[in-house]
């Protein structure tokens, strides 16, 4: 074997005279890696390659996988840091400011313009959620040709050919949308339609306002919603117009609202409700009555005759009904409105021409036009017209629109037509949706354009004439979308950018209705900095009031015994249902109800002992004219309605609702957040009714009979009052003192009244926290809070508190830091009082959270704040357990954030946590950092005012202050000092850093609190 | 003469057994094959055990979440389990240590299983405060060693802190205690072995015990030091438990009653459950004449005993509820009492105060169906004494808008079931391979080997 073999035998003589290396290759039959060797110089020439290739490729433009911000660095941007650029809320028609934070090239969060005149600072929950929206996921993102994939210059051709058959055929074209303050998209849409000779723009609004518009053109000439100053009114009389919840234009309604009760200046106005069921509004109110909906023309009439006979008016209605309202108050009332006579204010929020009268009838004998109500510079927040709505429906029934284009409108979901709607919506022959996401409409429409969302695109507004609203783009749009102006502007021909069409159309009208600029860039880029401009307004000619068309209402329409009167409302998350496609608002807990996730019918707690049910029972509710399906919804008992009202909330059971049958975590026990039907709650629009020109939300009568069935709603508030059970109520307590309040009366007299006082104990002890810097501290307002809930959402966004679902919310696992506690007691008069006391973390000093953490995961800071480290949480909850306020939220499961679009709404300043560990708010530390990373830049203190909470800039109310404790002269300390203030559990002397301002009920009595009996609800 | 003093002061173990059959009887199970009955037994209790695990291993995977607790309600079953477990730990150490220390000999037929019971159960207990925890791969935090994350370190003013210390300390102590006193009686087992695995293990184990004088001595040398360690852990470890509630400001936990109220509740439901394990032990391994009616008599008055402390403890809360004059004190009292979970309640002051009150009966002390079913009703009103302190206190604290019920998932029912499935398996093992009784003790209270005229004179 070691001898090597040297003698070589062949088989033929070619064999023995060929090449070695050839012979060797027939050795070896199936030679590895071919006949070369790769060589050094082989290595070189395939890189020289591959590189040659590489870059040959690279120079071609690949299509964009992700777009990576700021590639080339924008002058003004610095990473991290957070850019402001003002724009108008396009949530609702009311147009509020807001300025949107871009923070790397994405707005991550919405908050509320301080400058903007319209609503001064604040945001409502639904514009702060405004923002999840633009990183939805199933908005569409491109055009829709009968339900398919399509570009915009096949359906610009296709459209722009249809149209021309439609011009040559004289056929009808209609335009359909919700009010559109914007003057450039109104001035589009009218050159649009000019072009056909039978075409019309329909407005609607499905929470109409119509009759409020018709009455006043009745009355004055001229179809126009009024400006209302709140603030003016010293009176404020309401017939179910929920003002400070949905009505509108509810965040500047607060904000004037709330500066009209000013306790300090000892000027507060004197608000009476009249409403059918519990709103935001009445619950706010010196006096609420429970007033059936049939009843409420009645009541008008009652006033408007009594105040007529103390003006010297000429108001006769004989054979007046008796109301169910005792008549001494109703003539106070009268007497007092009389007194305030130019200063007092009557609303009317029904859809009644004839009650809207009334309420107009009874402001001008009073006075009101011109101080307290504006009709000069009126609003354009709603303009909706309920007749023209309903020749739009007759038409369509009658197949004679040959083209119809809905904008920021959904008929299919929110009108009572149903499926007999439906039809005729698809026997248009051209049906094209503006749209963001496929609702109902959109799903019966040929051609379905994607709207940008308003963060996306160029756009105006004039919600008030004579204010003119900016709204700018904060990010490149996210999809294939265009927006409403573009498309109409390449329709009529003259294809331009939105910028292009907002500025052209500014230079030509907004600008000459101005004379403090002559320069129109200048103009204009003022504008576009403070998001606002103020001009001239239209002129309006009004004519002398004319009463000829004010009629008394001389009966009360009561529901048939057995029967309930039936009242649509719409909800402050939800409205109209166009925010169904938002997570952050379905678990918005309802201000009065604190459900979430659902649409129910509320019922008084007699009616419901009357039918027998209780909270949770399946109900089904029959209308009288006997409507084909049958409407099966949980009850949930309300204290303070009518009890022959039955109330069920609009905007539920949308398509768009559909996406949530897999929200929030799933695990064994898991149930479901969506209904029967897959969707969230029930559509209760089949419900209205389309009568006598006006939509109706009141007049159905409905039967209501039990299931058997239960639904359990999830609620984030079991128990209502602050009185426990009676059984459990030792000896000598009363209620619990964790909402303090109090009269004006008293309030007057002392304003330190309804305050419990607890003795400062002296520590024996050295200070545990000298605080040597500032000391962060919180005051909140409890009269000012209307509960609108605009806080929740804002610290939702802010600090990244993820979504849960119904289930868990069900099972009292909500994640939300800031919770709004809302209390029910009664009054003498019977009268169910309504207390709102927001709590968060309340960064106590003796913080009972911090002993007991075994690892040190929640430790105080240098400047008064409680800290939670995540990191180092390990999840004992025995921090949760030992907080009095139970302000700490866990961690019970890993919430999802797969959505990588949805993702980047996400606040990168703030930890997205994990599961297992303990969270609560941080007085948004991240504000405060920033501010102090700031200051310290400067060389300076933190200023007052530097540092705003995100609950505290987005309150309507402006109940929130905050600063340094410290500080004497910040506005949180002098806030401290205020007689009104008062500790949660003061008496525990955990010494929290928040403080609450007492709620001074305006009303004559002194020593409330003695006489009240506490309402168990 | 004898006859006479037999009568006034009958001998601890009955049967008149000799030193060779004492060793015996003792071993005469492990040596044996198991019984059909053992198998039974132990596949009971291990599929439970199976199921615990799985519950367990579910609830890590997925979150705490897969528990019933809340926002307002932050532990339940979870730490009522780790509590009643502790609790059930606690009459192993007090018939170990303190009735070693008072010279109550009669504890030798029962020690052994006692201490095993103390074990087995705190291994139990131990299981809670790791899984209740949101991020369990990390709960050793709680532990204070030596880092490299800077300066992090335990929060020395946590009771969670003090109760990792008290346990861990009771558990090693309590080993230590049970294995030391084991030495003479794993040297028997040795010296009786006849397989060779069981020689050399037992070999092993026994320390090279020779039986000879001096080991003898020092072995009691330190068994008495251990007895006298671990006396003042009986009273601590249970008292640091109750810490956990004890300083915190919660109504219903906030109370200096509490840790004299917990020891004698754990001494109370600990003597409950040695006497059920005694009581099926004695029957199934026919140790009649080792744990005779006379240790079932005085367990019996230790139960009554406690039961009456825990009874005064009850009345105790009720009157400083009420003189306080905290209305958030009174009312989480008479909530307990008249609230959502007064079947609770009642069913913990019925199980704990009344019918404990049968056993001032001799006749019922003696008929030991009777004592065995006061037992168990004991052992689940002591669990749901911890539920409702626990629960009643959380759900209804300071803030009405806070109020919130609690019902455990199936999970935290299969985790507890789990933990019984843990404890009777290791019993059962222990059954199987040491002996149940301390053969070398019970040696030395036999009537064997004394002097006639001694006992005469007794």
């Amino acid at each position: 074997m070691s001898k090597k073999r040297t003698k070589r035998y062949w088989k033929s003589l070619k064999e023995r005279d060929a090449a070695p290396d050839v012979l060797n290759a027939r050795a070896d039959e199936f030679p590895e890696g071919g006949p070369r060797q790769f060589r050094r110089r082989d290595f070189l020439k395939a890189t020289g390659f591959t590189l040659g290739v590489a870059f040959a490729t690279g120079c071609s433009r690949a299509p964009v996988q992700r777009a990576i911000p700021l590639l080339s660095q924008s002058e003004e941007i610095v990473p991290g840091r957070s850019l402001f650029y003002a724009s108008t809320c396009a949530g609702c028609s009311a147009g509020c400011g807001l300025l949107a934070k871009v923070r790397d090239g994405r707005p991550i969060k919405l908050e509320g313009n301080p400058q903007h005149p319209v609503s001064r600072g604040g945001l409502c929950a639904t514009g702060q959620a405004n923002i999840l929206g633009l990183y939805d996921s199933q908005r569409l993102q491109h055009p829709l040709k009968d339900g398919k994939k399509s570009s915009w210059a096949e359906i610009d051709h296709e459209i722009q050919s249809e149209l021309a058959n439609v011009r040559r055929d004289h056929g009808a074209v209609r335009f359909l949308s919700g009010t559109i303050t914007s003057p450039t998209t109104r001035a589009e849409i009218r050159e649009f339609l000019a072009g056909f000779p039978e075409a019309h723009h329909v407005v609607y609004d499905p929470l109409s306002n119509s009759a409020l518009l018709d009455a006043h053109e009745q009355t004055h000439g001229v179809r126009v919603l009024p400006r209302f100053h709140f603030d003016k009114a010293e009176v404020i009389v309401s017939f179910d117009a929920d003002f400070l919840g949905t009505w509108i234009s509810p965040v500047g309604y607060t904000a004037d609202y709330r500066a009209g009760r000013d306790l300090d200046a000892k000027r507060v106005s004197y608000h009476v409700q009249f409403e059918p069921r519990m709103s935001v509004t009445g619950s706010k109110a010196d006096r609420r009555l429970a007033v059936a909906p049939g009843e409420m023309g009645l009541l008008l009439t009652h006033l408007a005759q009594r105040v007529a006979r103390k003006v010297g008016a000429p108001f006769v209605s004989p054979e007046l009904e008796a109301s169910s309202v005792d008549s001494v108050f109703l003539e106070e009332l009268a007497d007092r409105l009389c007194r305030a006579r130019g200063r007092s204010l009557i609303l009317c929020g029904t859809n009644d021409l004839q009650q809207q009268l009334l309420s107009n009838y009874l402001n001008h004998i009073l006075g009101n036009y011109g101080s307290t109500l504006d009709i000069d510079k009126p609003s354009l927040q709603a303009q909706g017209s309920d007749k023209e709505l309903g020749e739009l429906l007759a038409e369509l029934q009658d197949g004679k629109v040959k083209a119809l284009f809905v904008y920021g409108a959904n008929p299919a979901f929110d009108l009572p037509g149903g499926d007999g709607l439906a039809g005729a919506l698809r026997k248009v022959p051209l049906l094209v949706s503006f749209a963001q996401r496929v609702d109902e409409t959109a799903a019966l429409a040929r051609y379905v354009l994607p709207e940008q969302h308003y963060l996306e695109s160029w756009n105006d507004a004039e919600p008030v004439s004579g204010l003119v609203s900016v709204s700018q783009p904060t990010i490149h749009p996210l999809g294939d979308a265009r927006s409403l102006v573009e498309s109409i502007a390449t329709w009529n021909g003259k294809p331009k950018p939105a910028y292009d069409l907002v500025r052209e159309h500014w230079k030509a009208e907004v600008f000459p209705r101005q004379k403090k600029e002559s320069n129109f860039d200048a103009f204009w880029d003022r504008a576009v900095h403070d998001g606002v401009a103020e001009v001239e307004s239209l002129p309006i000619k009004t004519r002398e009031f004319n009463t000829q068309l004010v009629r008394p209402i001389l009966k009360a329409q009561r529901p048939e015994t057995g029967a309930f009167a039936l009242v649509l409302y719409p909800t402050v998350a939800m409205l109209d249902g166009r925010n169904a496609y938002n997570p952050w608002l379905h678990e918005l807990p309802d201000p009065i109800t604190k459900v979430t996730w659902d649409n129910y019918a509320s019922i008084s707690p007699t009616a419901a002992q009357r039918l027998g049910v209780v909270d949770g029972d399946v109900v089904r509710l029959e209308n009288d004219g006997g409507s084909p399906e049958a409407f099966e919804l949980p009850v949930c008992i309300q204290p303070g309605q009518q009890d022959q009202v039955i109330a069920v909330a609009l905007g539920y059971g949308s398509k768009l609702s559909a996406r949530f049958a897999k929200v929030g975590p799933q695990w064994l026990d898991a149930i479901i957040s969506v209904g029967d039907k897959g969707v969230v709650g029930l559509n209760a629009a089949p419900l209205l009714r389309l009568s006598d020109g006006v939509l109706q939300y009141d007049s159905a009568q409905v039967k209501v009979s039990r299931t058997g069935r239960q639904r359990e709603l999830a609620s984030t508030q079991t128990h209502n009052t602050l009185t426990v059970p009676k059984k459990l109520t030792p000896p000598g307590s009363g209620a619990r003192s964790v909402v303090q309040e109090t009269t004006l009366a008293a309030y007057l007299k002392d304003p330190h009244a309804g305050v419990e006082d607890h003795e400062e104990k002296e520590d024996l002890w050295p200070t545990d926290h000298p605080y040597p810097g500032p000391r962060w501290g919180m005051v909140i307002d409890q009269n000012a809070c209307t509960g609108c809930s605009s806080c929740v959402i804002a610290c939702q966004v802010e600090n990244n508190i993820p979504v849960v679902g119904r289930d868990e919310i069900r099972r009292n696992r909500e994640m939300h830091w800031l919770r709004i506690d809302r209390y029910y007691s009664e009054a003498e008069s019977g009268q169910i009082e309504v207390a709102y006391e927001p709590l968060m973390c309340q960064q106590c000093e003796n913080a009972p959270c911090e002993t007991v953490c075994p690892v040190l995961a929640t430790v105080h800071s240098e400047d008064g704040l409680n800290q939670q480290v995540y990191n180092r949480c390990i999840g004992t909850r025995y921090c949760a357990n030992n907080c009095p306020y139970k302000g700490r939220r866990f961690n019970w499961f890993n919430y999802a954030h797969d959505d990588q679009l949805q993702n980047l709404v996400l606040n990168p300043d703030v930890a997205v946590r994990s599961r297992g560990v303990m969270e609560k708010c941080t007085f948004c530390v991240q504000r405060i950092q920033e501010a102090k990373i700031e200051a310290k830049r400067r060389g300076e203190r933190v200023s007052d005012g530097a540092v705003q909470t995100a609950c505290q800039q987005s309150c309507p109310a402006q109940a929130i202050y905050f600063g340094d404790l410290n500080d004497p002269n910040s506005q949180v300390s002098k806030m401290m000092a205020n007689p009104r203030r008062y500790r949660v559990l003061e008496e525990l002397n955990v010494r929290p850093a928040v403080g609450y301002l007492t709620i001074v009920r305006n009303c004559s009595q002194e020593g409330k609190e003695e006489s009240k009996e506490e309402h168990h609800g | 003469m004898a006859e006479a003093a037999i009568a006034l002061r009958p001998p601890l173990i009955a049967g008149d057994k000799s030193i060779a059959q004492v060793t015996h009887d003792v071993c005469a199970p492990m040596e044996a094959r198991p019984t059909a009955l053992w198998w039974v037994a132990l596949l009971i209790s291990s599929s439970f055990l199976l199921l615990g695990a799985a519950a367990i291993a579910y609830q890590i995977s997925v979150g705490v979440g897969t528990w019933g607790l809340n926002r307002t309600v932050g532990w339940a079953f979870d730490i009522t389990n780790f509590v009643f477990w502790i609790g059930i730990g606690h009459a192993g150490t007090l018939i170990s240590a303190i009735l070693f220390l008072f010279r109550q000999r009669w504890r030798t037929s029962v020690n052994r299983a006692a201490e095993a019971m103390t074990i087995f159960a705190v291994m139990c207990a131990g299981i809670f405060p790791v899984i209740h925890t949101g991020r369990p791969w990390f709960a050793y935090w709680m532990f204070p060693y030596p880092n490299t994350r800077g300066s992090l370190w335990i929060n020395f003013r946590s009771p969670l802190v003090w109760d990792f210390f008290a346990i861990s300390t009771y558990f090693t102590v309590s080993a230590m205690f049970w294995f030391i006193g084991m030495l003479p009686d794993l040297a028997t087992i040795r010296d009786r072995a006849t397989a060779k695995w069981r020689r050399k293990l037992a070999g092993l184990m026994s320390l090279g015990w020779n039986g000879s004088y001096r080991a003898w001595q020092r072995y009691e040398v330190v068994y008495l030091m251990l007895a006298g360690l671990g006396t003042p852990l009986v009273i601590s470890v249970h008292t640091i438990v109750s810490w956990d509630f004890a300083t915190a400001v919660l109504p219903g936990w906030h109370a200096t009653i509490f840790p004299p109220y917990f020891v004698a509740g754990a001494i109370f439901s600990g003597m409950a459950m040695v006497l059920t394990l005694m009581i099926i032990a004695r029957k199934l391994m026919r140790l009649e004449d080792y744990i005779t009616l006379r240790h079932i008599d005085r367990m019996c008055k230790l139960v009554i005993t406690t039961s009456g402390i825990v009874g005064l403890s009850y009345g105790t809360e009720f009157f400083t509820a009420l003189y306080s004059g905290s209305s958030y004190e009174q009312f989480v009292f008479l909530n307990r009492a008249l609230g959502p979970l007064f079947w609770g309640y009642w069913t913990m002051v019925g199980c704990n105060v009344f019918i404990p009150q049968l056993l001032w009966f001799r006749r019922v002390r003696a008929y030991v169906p009777a004592v065995f079913l006061i037992c168990i009703l004991v052992n689940v009103g002591m669990w749901f004494e911890r539920f409702i302190i626990i629960v009643t206190s959380l759900s209804r604290d300071f803030i009405p808008a806070n109020w919130f019920h609690y019902a455990p998932t199936r999970v935290e029912v299969a985790t507890l079931l789990g933990s019984f499935g843990l404890f009777f398996t290791l019993f059962l093992l222990f059954c199987r391979f040491i002996p149940v009784i301390a053969v070398a003790e019970v040696k030395g209270v036999l009537k064997y080997g004394k002097p006639q005229l001694e006992s005469a004179h007794e």
